[in-house]
């Protein structure tokens, strides 16, 4: 089966800031052709790596945030590199670009030489804080996206008792202020391809990070929009503007799980009764609570939070969520990223897949698609290309011969 | 024009991780007709903030409490300022699902549309006799999107997901906070339902582009566990490729050598600017900036792998010299010294300080039918041909309940005024 963007070309010229919108559009099953420096691209040299060995076809970070793309090694600021990239940009349907501003204006291809180039392109950049501003040239990485985002002032614990903080803002790491942008990027890009279908034309799309970020928080914007009200972070939980009752409870084990409230009819009788069955209902099921009216407010919410942490602490992480769940209660474990490999869910639906690595004879589980298409398929693989794999494939595509792909070799510039 | 000028999208979600999905189509040109019942509407538009009565002061700082939803205690289910946000550029019309009648009406819209998405439970349609084939024998290429919370396929199909459900269950909770025997701190705010949001609309325009290609529509099973699960792919190739199960490091750079790089408190109640140095060039402007204090010459801050493996040291180092500084004044100087370095920026300092995203208009002003005006954040992508904004085909921010009944039942489905007040009598409309 072929992919949504089955006749799509992408040229990706990217760090991290853009290489997870070109995993989407080719997991989305665009043929993305990702441009990188004679030797390999810098994110080549993030860790961590196969087996502890810095090489640059062994960095886990490339392997993942380039799954299902091709490779080819180019010099795009030599004289002949940029004519190679014109040729390239001119058979493209999409040019991803998050390399620094100006990049490639310097190189003479800013937008109104990409247009005169291919009508019909949709050039879409990412940069840290967009084209112009007075905050443009501010450098940024993920960290401090998330700290002038508001993601840094939502995650946290709780604060003491007198309302002050003995702990910092926490980012939640992992690269969270790409993935926001590159989600963003991805859906202005087939936005565009969509709106091509009508006007024929091609489109440039901005995506500032630090908009895009931004933008993904939830209720502190609102709550100072319209009340100015300020929210207060606190442990596994939304920040609001006052402490509300705990939702991560401690397991048996040692780990957590994460309890929420039901929120549906008939919600509170069906939570008792499993902890009545459990033996932890503490006095939930005496008279007192059987009115509603005694159950509302914070004190309340408190008083039930210590019951459901009692029962909690009784039980192993993955030994109880999922009685809860069966009844209707949102509960999940507090699980690491691996753990949900052998789960029959993911099991049931394929999320994760076995990928070939030729070059090491190994293969390994890779997290395949992030929904479930039945028309189409999301990429399987291959995995993410060795430094300059396709360059001879590529450049024999553009027409040139074996002896010129050579010449350009020889003379680094590919 | 809107690139998705003509593209029209029934939405039976509610709360954020559905109903921001359309949200995101609606800025970009598609018309999305909201459909909801007052006997069952969106939590949303019970929680608060809620838009001040003129001359009412602002609200009661209260802490959420999902049990207990005091529906009598608000007086109008149309001043949410959350709903007012993530339904922007959408209608709404007010329609019966649970009664026959309200299905059948509900077909007819189905008959003009491209897309029907849904985040109910993963068999509420099927139920109501409206499945994927029922849709596709009304509209032959229907793209019909479900998004229950963890995939409709799979033993889990009844099991129930909120954002912070689906954040616990990937790793994404774990891989946030401090080190252990510290908790994780896990997420303060529904990233999931943004995130989940996102792929509801990424995946219907993939669909959808896919549809003006082949001319075929399709049934989307969309989960919003396995787009978080999607973005833990590094940790999880870690473990299976090295046996290293992922250990939390705060603010620390896990994978990417960089010292100092975390919060460092500065002047102010809670106030703390987060630093990021991962050369040598950065660490030199820092240097300066400090005053070069003699500290900083020690062997053990003399290199990039020194600086990360005596960190503690150079946290507390680094954390005494910044406390007595104002923040943005600190950001600003060291910026311009070449040093990555941004405030942890509260919603008021991004919206009443914040210069850039004020240039970006990261908020446009849209009116709301009941409460006026007020700032809707806009999308972070700015196209320079095509008109892009949140205001969307309907050019005003959320819909009041059922607001857009005439358009929907009167111009689009042709009811005659006899049907439509019989269908309003028997509670369907």
């Amino acid at each position: 089966m072929q992919g949504f963007l089955f006749d799509v070309k992408v040229l990706e010229l990217a760090d991290e800031k853009g290489e997870f919108c070109g995993k989407l559009l080719a997991g989305a099953g665009a043929d993305v052709v990702k441009v990188e420096p004679p030797g390999g691209n810098p994110t080549r040299s993030l860790g961590p790596f196969y087996h502890d060995e810095p090489h640059a076809d062994r960095s886990l970070y490339f392997w993942h945030y380039n799954f299902g793309k091709r490779g080819v090694t180019l010099d795009i600021h030599s004289a002949e590199g940029t004519e190679v990239l014109k040729k390239m940009i001119a058979q493209s349907d999409v040019l991803l670009d998050s390399l620094p501003l100006e990049t490639l204006a310097k190189l003479g291809l800013d937008w109104p030489a990409l247009q005169a180039l291919n009508p019909r392109l949709i050039y879409v950049a990412l940069s840290p804080f967009g084209r112009s501003g007075p905050w443009r040239d501010y450098k940024a990485n993920d960290l401090v996206h998330l700290a002038l985002g508001g993601q840094m002032m939502c995650c946290g614990y709780n604060p003491k008792e007198d309302g002050t903080y003995d702990t910092p803002p926490i980012a939640p790491q992992m690269w969270h202020a790409y993935h926001i942008a590159g989600n963003q990027a991805f859906i202005a890009t087939v936005g565009a391809l969509i709106g091509r279908e009508t006007t024929g034309e091609g489109e440039m799309i901005d995506v500032p990070i630090h908009q895009a970020v931004s933008v993904c928080t939830e209720i502190d914007v609102p709550y100072w929009i319209y009340n100015q009200t300020a929210c207060y972070r606190q442990t596994g939980r939304h920040a609001q503007p006052a402490v509300g009752p705990e939702v991560q409870f401690p397991t048996k084990d040692g780990r957590y799980s994460i309890i929420l409230a039901n929120p549906f009819p008939g919600g509170y009788e069906t939570v008792v009764k499993f902890f009545d069955e459990k033996g932890h209902a503490g006095d939930l099921t005496s008279e007192k609570y059987q009115d509603p009216n005694s159950r509302k407010g914070i004190e309340f919410a408190r008083h039930f939070a210590d019951v459901q942490a009692n029962c909690v602490a009784a039980f192993d992480m993955e030994e109880i969520w999922r009685g809860g769940q069966d009844l209707g209660i949102p509960w999940a474990p507090i699980r690491t990223p691996e753990e949900n490999l052998g789960d029959a869910q993911w099991q049931a639906r394929a999320t994760f897949t076995e990928v070939e690595h030729p070059e090491l004879g190994q293969r390994f589980s890779y997290i395949g698609a992030p929904m479930l298409p039945n028309e189409v398929t999301w990429r399987q693989g291959p995995r993410a290309p060795l430094v300059g794999e396709h360059n001879e494939d590529i450049y024999r595509q553009l027409g040139m011969s074996r002896e010129e792909v050579m010449r350009l070799k020889e003379r680094e510039i590919i | 024009m809107r690139p998705l000028e003509g593209v029209r999208v029934a939405d039976l979600t509610w709360l954020l991780a559905g109903a921001g999905g359309p949200r995101l189509l609606a800025s970009l040109g598609a018309e999305i007709i909201r459909i909801e019942w007052r006997d069952r509407l969106d939590f949303l538009r019970y929680m608060g903030p809620f838009a001040p009565a003129q001359n009412e002061g602002a609200a009661k700082a209260e802490a959420l409490d999902l049990s207990g939803l005091n529906k009598d205690s608000v007086k109008s289910v149309n001043r949410s300022g959350t709903f007012n946000d993530i339904n922007a550029g959408k209608r709404a019309v007010s329609l019966n699902m649970a009664h026959p009648k309200g299905r059948e009406l509900f077909k007819r819209l189905v008959a003009v549309s491209d897309v029907v998405v849904e985040s109910f439970t993963a068999e509420t349609m099927r139920k109501w006799g409206l499945g994927y084939d029922t849709l596709k024998s009304i509209k032959s290429d229907i793209i019909y999107m479900q998004q229950p919370g963890w995939g409709y396929k799979g033993p889990y199909v009844k099991f129930a997901s909120y954002g912070p459900i689906a954040q616990a269950v990937s790793g994404l909770t774990e891989q946030s906070g401090l080190p252990a025997p510290q908790p994780p701190a896990g997420w303060g705010f529904s990233y999931m339902d943004w995130s989940g949001a996102y792929y509801c609309a990424l995946t219907i325009l993939c669909a959808t582009y896919y549809k003006k290609r082949t001319g075929k529509g399709q049934y989307l099973d969309c989960s919003q566990v396995e787009p978080a699960i999607y973005m833990t792919g590094t940790a999880v190739l870690d473990q299976l490729v090295n046996g290293r199960s992922y250990q939390r490091t705060g603010n620390r750079s896990p994978y990417k050598m960089a010292a100092p790089h975390g919060a460092y408190r500065c002047v102010g109640e809670d106030r703390w600017i987060a630093l990021a140095v991962s050369n040598d060039d950065e660490w030199k402007s820092l240097v300066r900036e400090m005053g070069t204090p003699s500290w900083t010459q020690q062997d053990k801050f003399a290199t990039l792998a020194a600086r990360v493996l005596n960190q503690d040291e150079l946290d507390q180092y680094v954390g005494v010299w910044t406390s007595d500084k104002e923040p943005f004044a600190l950001q600003e100087r060291l910026q311009q010294a070449g040093v990555p370095a941004g405030v942890c920026q509260t919603a008021q300092d991004r919206i009443e300080r914040d210069p850039q995203l004020k240039h970006l208009r990261w908020l446009i002003p849209l009116v709301h039918s009941e409460i006026g005006e007020w700032p809707i954040k806009d999308v972070p992508f700015h196209f320079t041909n095509g008109t892009v904004n949140q205001g969307g085909p309907t050019e005003r921010a959320a819909p009041c309940y059922g607001e857009d009944n005439d358009y929907v039942y009167d111009e689009l489905l042709k009811l005659t005024k006899q049907e439509r007040a019989d269908l309003e009598k028997e509670g369907v409309i």
